[in-house]
């Protein structure tokens, strides 16, 4: 018997005015001024809207934002642990599908979103991402990635770039690199195995209209969802904190970052720089790399320049016309 | 044989001004978070020059504590004193340069100067 | 019309949940608690019950998942053997804290190292504190009954907690056993509709567990700990109503076998009573004043019940089918309990335990005999010479 889960169909946004509605994320958290994962937050709610419930996995965007008994979100929020945020929201769609089946409940279907950080998403919560993505939910999860567990005070991650100084990578005489390690790359590791998964993009803070419209294309789909997103964090990178939207922009125009959605196998990319700007530009302005050399910066730029050749060779591979 | 008095299980009265809500679930804030007042961490204000203003509204979608507010029937943009952090992102950011940053201690109603804390 | 049905605890357990109409149920294997899901898993197949059958990519995953499912107001269902109970552990506080009131069916099993399927109650007795309520049941009929009769407590408007219905692994989950199956409209008398009272909506948004300071934990904590205040009423009523409902007699809190003129008796819990009473039958036939006290529910644990039913009697030897390595009577979990209830009798009875039904192996007849004599002397000398005896393995 076919159901009608009443699912919501969210128009992309034109312009900024299109989307000045009311605040979803509003004042009033306990997050860093200037904190890259807040704006990310925001600009998500702001482009879900009133009828979504999120997730939201132990991190600075639970901990700093649910301080102390009260909350920034105008809508429904459930704390999950660090380690099940994919789990919990799995449960919260199991719920709505049979309650609608069942005639219990009859409004619309919610956006179900998980925000979790790059630990909750590809290191301890791996597994319940994974695993949601392989079911099937109608669930979109969102990795809002700063690079580092900030919340406990700026440990490594597996984003953590190459080089980065954080409390368990500190530079000294034996590792002069402080972080000897490169990090997972999370957009081919969720696209490479899901077959059930429908929508994958990256997208950063410092490109909110992309951003907005990209939650809004994913939240279309009536499957599993996967969105990257950078969020650059002035405590963890050492930057002053009126950069933190400029570090996203020039993570892009290094090829640290790459925009792009992927779709039934086909990767659509955007702004994609003519010349790209040396790494050197990029780490300079932040404190978490003021320690390395210049063949240790050679080595990242290395780094970079393969994930470049990756872009070139995606973009090289022609998009299929529709028949 | 007669039933023996045992101890009693604790009875609970927690203090009003100590209440934890059931679950510890608590209801969604609607318009501002007012239980988290964050003025009082800024040292500068951002301070628009309307005249210079594009409505481009990147200061709007660049704040991460949205204090930015864009009236659309007034046409402007609309700062919100009571929760900006100072971060500066806005100024930073604004393509025409028109938001310049203030010190707090220039206003007469800078959050600096209460008395008595948040 | 009720039916007459030979079910394994395993059937009992997906029959309960059947009629408990639950609308998520999250599956993983485990031995030997995997047969509920299999059988579940065939009744949401073929249409007999209409619920979303999640499969968890581990028990930790299990219990997140069915949480997220309460939090949005389904009934949901889960379970689990051995490792797998104590895999999840890092959930259960949040579950019991958060006021989800799940069920998680446990077909218990040793905990490694290293493998072993058989039956001991360890796993689910060392999560007891994270605040979900727990107890054993002895035949399959007590299983399905206590499906129902833990989601009705668990979902009260003053309790809502999780619980954790257990039986022993293979003894119960896998043996058949006459099973009256009521039928779904009696259910339903004894059961109403889970009612979430703030859930996850968009209608009425809420913030569940926001961040607290330290000042806020200890009210919490005080908030989670005043709900047992309420608790025990509410299973009597709910067991009274069972009991009228059903034509079942069970009592609360204590099963008591021939306790009214015992002078020596066991407390045991789970499918090994089973065994127990039979003995003391025997027994009695040879003049020992026998009898034998079976806890229904653990969590909450029925001090002051206790302490009354044990006002008169000479010793009582308490089976242990569980482990704390390095605890008070480097024994068992359960002793420790049974001293700190009774310990403010003026008249208390001799304490003292003994280590069964480990690791898979049952409880043998002649064990109980020999368990009473160990209690018959005890009586006699007024005083335990022993915290614990390991049955079978005692040096000397």
């Amino acid at each position: 018997m076919k159901v009608d889960y009443k699912f919501q169909k969210l128009e992309p946004a034109k312009n900024f005015k299109a989307i000045n509605k009311a605040e979803m994320y509003v004042p009033g958290h306990r997050t860093c001024a200037g904190c890259g994962p807040a704006l990310n937050y925001r600009l998500v709610a702001k482009a879900a809207g009133p009828d979504t419930i999120f997730i939201g996995p132990t991190g600075c965007m639970y901990v700093a934002n649910a301080s102390y008994l009260c909350t920034p979100y105008a809508v429904s929020l459930i704390h999950a642990q660090i380690t099940n945020g994919g789990a919990v929201a799995s449960g919260i769609e199991a719920a709505f599908k049979v309650l609608a089946q069942k005639g219990k409940y009859t409004g619309v279907f919610p956006n179900i979103i998980v925000m979790a950080g790059d630990g909750g998403t590809v290191d301890i919560g791996l597994q319940a991402m994974s695993a949601m993505l392989y079911r099937n939910h109608k669930v979109l999860f969102i990795c809002y990635d700063n690079e580092s567990y900030a919340n406990t005070g700026i440990q490594v991650s597996p984003t953590s770039p190459y080089g980065a100084n954080t409390t368990f990578t500190p530079p000294g005489k034996e590792i002069p690199e402080a972080n000897v390690l490169f990090p997972k790359y999370v957009p081919e590791l969720v696209i490479g195995g899901h077959p059930a998964l429908k929508y994958v993009a990256t997208t950063t803070i410092a490109h909110p209209l992309d951003l907005t419209n990209k939650v809004r294309k994913a939240l279309s789909f009536e499957g599993p969802t996967f969105l990257h997103m950078l969020a650059p964090c002035p405590k963890g990178w050492k930057f002053d904190e009126k950069l933190s939207r400029e570090m996203a922009k020039l993570a892009v125009e290094t090829g640290m970052w790459s925009l792009f959605e992927w779709e039934n196998g086909v990767y659509k990319y955007t702004n994609v720089p003519k010349t790209y700007k040396p790494i050197s530009e990029y780490m300079k302005n932040q404190g978490r790399f003021s320690h390395l050399k210049a063949e240790h910066i050679a080595k990242m730029q290395a780094f970079v320049d393969e994930r470049i050749a990756k872009v070139k060779a995606n973009i090289a591979i022609p998009i299929a016309t529709p028949r | 044989m007669a039933k023996q008095k045992l101890p009693e299980f604790s009875t609970f009265n927690i203090p009003k001004d100590r209440e934890v809500p059931f679950g510890a679930i608590t209801p969604a804030p609607v318009n501002t978070q007012d239980l988290f007042i964050t003025s009082n961490w800024r040292v500068v204000r951002p301070v628009i020059d309307q005249e210079k203003c594009t409505r481009c509204l990147t200061c709007y979608m660049a704040c991460p504590d949205a204090c930015w507010g864009y009236n659309e029937k007034a046409d402007k943009l609309e700062w919100i004193a009571g929760f900006c952090k100072g971060c500066q992102i806005c100024i930073h950011d604004c393509p025409v340069q028109c938001i310049s940053a203030e010190p707090e201690l220039n206003y007469p109603d800078g959050v600096v100067r209460l008395e008595k804390p948040f | 019309m009720a039916q007459e049905k030979m079910l394994t605890g395993c059937s009992a357990a997906a029959t309960g949940a059947k009629l408990a109409e639950v609308e998520v149920i999250c599956s993983y294997p485990i031995r030997p608690y995997t047969a509920i899901m299999m059988e579940l898993a065939k009744m949401v197949a073929n249409g007999e019950l209409k619920a979303e059958f999640v499969h968890g990519e581990g028990e930790h995953a299990q219990v997140s998942i069915v949480l997220g499912a309460s939090a949005a107001g389904a009934r949901a269902y889960t379970g689990s053997s051995g490792v797998g109970v104590t895999y999840a552990m890092e959930v259960y506080s949040p579950m019991s804290g958060g006021r989800y009131p799940v069920q998680m069916a446990i077909a218990d099993r040793a905990l490694d190292p290293p493998g072993d399927f058989g039956s001991e109650h360890t796993d689910a007795m060392s999560t007891r504190g994270q605040g979900w309520l727990l107890g054993w049941a002895r035949t399959p009929q007590e299983v399905l009954d206590n499906t129902l009769i833990g989601y009705r407590i668990g979902e009260d408007q003053k309790v809502m907690l999780p619980q954790m219905t257990c039986q022993d692994g293979y003894f119960l989950s896998h043996i058949a056993d006459k099973v009256n199956v009521p039928e779904l409209a009696q259910a339903r008398e004894f059961l109403p509709p889970f009612k979430s009272p703030h859930p996850l909506s968009v209608a009425c948004p809420v913030s569940h567990s926001p961040q607290i300071r330290p000042d806020q934990g200890a009210p919490m904590d005080a908030q989670r700990a005043a709900v047992y205040t309420d608790v025990p009423k509410i299973i009597e009523k709910a067991t009274a109503e069972y009991n009228k409902i059903m034509g079942r007699n069970y009592d609360p809190f204590l099963e008591k076998y021939k306790m009214d003129d015992a002078e020596i008796a066991f407390f045991i819990q789970g499918a090994h009573a089973n065994t127990c009473m039979k003995e003391i039958d025997k027994m009695r036939k040879q003049g020992v004043k026998v009898g034998m006290i079976r806890p229904r529910w653990i969590i909450p644990w029925p001090t002051q019940y206790l302490a009354e039913a044990c006002a008169g009697l000479k010793a009582l030897g308490v089976i242990e089918t569980s482990t704390c390595y390095g605890g008070s009577m480097r024994g068992g979990n359960l002793a420790p309990e049974v001293r700190a209830s009774l310990y403010d009798l003026d008249d208390r009875p001799v304490v003292t335990s003994f280590m069964g039904g480990l690791g898979g192996e049952t409880i043998w007849p002649e064990e109980f005999h020999s368990m009473a004599k160990v209690l018959t002397q005890a009586a006699k000398d007024k005083r335990a010479s022993q915290y614990t005896y390991w049955v079978g393995f005692e040096g000397k």
